[in-house]
């Protein structure tokens, strides 16, 4: 059977990259299967091919593949036309489409290609034989506009392979020798709709009212200079021990799960939350507020706060789950339990079991 | 929260998961989530988080957000500025050149054939070009209005007051000026007949008073009574007659004589004796009650504000005894200037303080009262007294340390130098505690 992924863009740190790599790794077992993408990191050539070579290699309009998997997560014209006027059955592997609104204020083209994504699902809906989301959040949406098959698979992960991952050296010297105090770690873009504010916010009141000596890390790529930059004074003016560290490699980012005391994301948008099964995995005791799928990715085993935006109840939030020691074990435990919901080969064995009903 | 301060919620579920009879995960969290809430309500109502703070973070952020909006304004207008350049339609702008043989010729011909159509369609087109640039030039207006210079002013006043708050939540500073700052900024958005701003800037003068208030609310008022803390540590009532009656000496025939912070009424008592007619004023309603009772003219209030009210020379004297040290810096100043006015000619001040010469005073009396704002050194107020025209200014040192808690002087026939040094360190350490000042006007 072959089966090929189609990709809008593709990188490095990327979940959605990431769960194509390991979804080709399944495909591979049953036959032939590429990564296509429309933009992708230059350090990713070979691994994946250039959405126009699908085109140039497969001119016939006949089908030359058995199926093609289509990644949703952003609008993109050229793309959403490709799948439009194949020939092959799509199958949609629904991520969920960030909120154009929270993008307005800073990169207003940005959110058109957003807003246009979801138009685009609309538009692809006649065209798709099965939709797979990667979570019930996700599916309830799909279900919203439309979708007549909508079938759930969680994302592939493979944590434990993260587990065994040796801490990049420098970052984990850094991190034992320089910061004495707790660690709160975030992991995810910096982008508005993970509202880095707000956990500044936070963040500011716990240092002031209650730990002084906590540490910020917020990891992850800032793909919107302004607002990236815009993070970067709010945490100068308030004068917090914020370390912004951007995007890191894979190493650096075990080094920081490592020394992290407590996760945690002030995000209100996620069609599923990786960092937290991450967090999980690396026994980080994690808090969250209840939007979206986070709810459903945590699924008990974190501090789940309300969503209404209330940096004083984070902060609180912040400091119990840092101080409190029967209160961390208990969400160790509940994450470590957690983990066997995202056990890799049951993920694989339910997506397969998907396609097989086309198939 | 202090380490080791465990939620009851917590604590004790969970630790075996397999127990049928928890509760289940939710409920857990939400009772969790509510103590969060409460604790959150506990330090407000500490005074931890003052009002407003999180809206301040929020429109902090926001300014930051929307500052960097001005550079790419500035791009909008130049690219604005290079298309006015570009407009101007004529016909005479289509090139007509060819490289064919021949071919200019045509190329004149056909457009002369079309000019009217060419014409024609320029106007329309040019019509259109206006329209669009003059919605572009109000638009830039319109994004550029709210950065333009009179309101980056106010933002900047704005921010004055704020900032103002923000020392104003974590210290003691003086509101007076923030409602200045606030009265000046009412003004200006005024004039402006923004009302948006005015709407701002009466949500400002509401938080300004909330301030006031959680301030207030944060002031030191303590479960027991005064005179149980005067007793104990200022000593008995006879004591105190003792220890003040060359004081009260000062005064004789100044009357009438004022004392601020009275107390129980001792030195009153003394001045009456003595035939001075003198009248107190105490912040401890509870005290001033208690000398009432007792016959004195004594009235409970604010004892810089009872002075203010008193005509210009028609005083005598003033007492302050052990009032000063609770004063911020600021009152003391306004109480000599104040002073000065109020007493007529040779009338005297009497304020007899701690001694912040003496360190033995800072681990003995000084800490013991928690009002103590900051003692005054000697030096200082004598300068004070001086600078604000008083003809006098005495010191006298009062209350040493009892001498069987000093450093044992050696013989003389020990070595000399020793013996200067015990007395050096003596001076040191075991300098009178209090001293008085006399100021004659």
């Amino acid at each position: 059977m072959e089966i090929h992924q189609i990709l809008v863009s593709a990188s490095q740190g990327d979940a959605i990259t990431a769960s194509a790599f390991e979804l080709q790794r399944l495909l591979r077992r049953v036959g032939p299967s590429d990564i296509y993408a429309r933009y992708f990191d230059p350090s990713l050539i070979g691994e994946v091919l250039p959405l126009a070579a699908f085109a140039r290699r497969r001119r016939s309009r006949r089908p030359t593949a058995d199926l093609l998997i289509f990644h949703a997560s952003i609008g993109e014209p050229d793309v959403s036309s490709f799948i439009r006027e194949r020939p092959e059955r799509i199958v949609l592997v629904y991520h969920n489409i960030s909120p154009a609104r929270n993008f307005l204020t800073y990169d207003p083209a940005f959110a058109g290609l957003l807003e246009g994504g979801r138009r685009e699902l609309e538009l692809l809906r006649g065209r798709v034989t099965m939709a797979i989301a990667v979570s019930d959040y996700n599916a309830a949406e799909l279900r919203e506009i439309g979708y007549p098959d909508v079938r759930v698979a969680p994302l592939i992960l493979d944590v434990r392979a993260m587990l065994n991952e040796v801490p990049d050296a420098d970052t984990a010297n850094h991190l034992a020798t320089q910061i004495p105090g707790p660690v709160f770690l975030f992991v995810g873009q910096l982008l508005p709709h993970k509202r880095p504010d707000l956990l500044l916010k936070a963040f500011h009141l716990l240092v002031t009212y209650a730990r002084p000596d906590a540490q910020l890390v917020l990891v992850g790529a800032g793909r919107l200079p302004r607002y990236r930059q815009a993070l970067q004074s709010f945490a100068q003016e308030l004068n917090l021990r914020a370390w912004i560290a951007g995007s890191v490699t894979a190493q650096q980012l075990v080094a920081f799960y490592r020394r992290a005391d407590v996760f945690v994301t002030a995000s209100e948008h996620e069609g599923f939350c990786v960092p937290l099964v991450e967090a999980m995995a690396f026994g980080v005791p994690a808090i969250a507020r209840g939007h979206a799928a986070i709810p459903e990715t945590m699924g008990g085993a974190g501090l789940l706060l309300p969503e209404d935006d209330d940096p004083a109840l984070m902060a609180e939030a912040m400091s119990a789950v840092a101080d409190d020691r029967s209160l961390r074990d208990e969400l160790v435990t509940a994450g470590h339990r957690r983990l066997s919901a995202f056990e890799p080969d049951n993920a694989r064995a339910t997506f397969l079991s998907h396609l097989a009903d086309i198939a | 929260m202090a380490a080791g301060d465990t939620l009851p919620v917590a604590s004790g579920c969970m630790k075996a998961p397999d127990m049928d009879d928890q509760p289940p995960a939710w409920q857990r969290v939400e009772q969790l989530v509510a103590q969060l809430r409460d604790r959150v309500e506990q330090r407000r109502e500490e005074g931890a988080y003052p009002p407003g703070l999180e809206d301040d973070l929020d429109e902090h952020f926001q300014r930051i957000a929307a500052h960097r909006v001005l550079p790419e304004l500035e791009e909008l207008n130049k690219r604005l500025g290079a298309l006015d350049s570009h407009m101007g339609f004529h016909p005479s702008r289509i090139p007509s050149g060819s490289r064919v043989v021949g071919g200019t010729a045509v190329h004149r011909a056909v457009s002369k054939a079309v000019a009217r159509q060419t014409q024609g369609v320029l106007e329309q087109v040019m019509e259109f070009a206006d329209a669009v640039r003059a919605v572009l030039q109000s638009t830039v207006a319109a994004l550029e209005d709210p950065f333009g210079h009179v309101h980056a002013d106010l933002v900047g006043q704005v921010d004055h007051v704020l900032e103002r708050m923000s020392h104003f939540e974590r210290g003691q500073i003086d509101a007076t000026v923030a409602h200045g700052t606030l009265r000046e900024l009412r003004g200006r958005v005024e004039e402006l007949e923004s009302a948006e701003l005015q709407r701002q800037v009466d949500g400002l003068g509401v938080r300004l008073e909330e301030l006031e208030t959680a301030e207030r609310r944060r002031r030191f008022q303590p479960w027991f009574s005064n005179e149980r803390f005067e007793e104990e540590f200022r000593g008995s009532h006879d004591e105190l007659l003792e220890r003040y009656r060359d004081l009260a000496a000062h005064l004789e025939g100044q009357a009438p004589v004022l004392e601020i912070g009275s107390g129980r009424g001792e030195f009153l008592e003394l001045l009456s004796d003595a035939g001075v007619a003198a009248s107190g004023v105490e912040l401890d309603p509870d005290l001033a009650k208690l000398a009432g009772d007792q016959g004195l003219d004594v009235v409970a209030g604010n004892g810089l504000t009872a002075l203010a009210d008193r005509d210009d020379a028609s005083l005598g004297g003033i007492v302050l005894i052990q009032v000063v040290e609770h004063l911020t810096a600021q009152e003391v100043v306004e109480l000599v200037s104040m002073a000065a006015a109020k007493l007529r000619p040779g009338g005297k001040m009497v304020i007899e303080t701690v001694n912040p010469q003496s360190l033995y005073v800072f681990a003995r009396a000084f800490y013991l009262d928690p009002t103590h704002a900051q003692p005054v050194h000697p030096g200082y107020l004598s300068f004070l007294f001086r600078e604000a025209g008083f003809d006098g200014v005495f010191i006298e040192w009062r209350s040493p340390p009892p001498d069987d808690e000093r450093l044992l002087e050696l013989s003389p026939r020990s070595a000399e130098t020793m013996r200067e040094n015990v007395r050096r360190l003596n001076q040191l350490l075991f300098a009178p505690q209090d001293y008085a000042l006399i100021a004659i006007r």
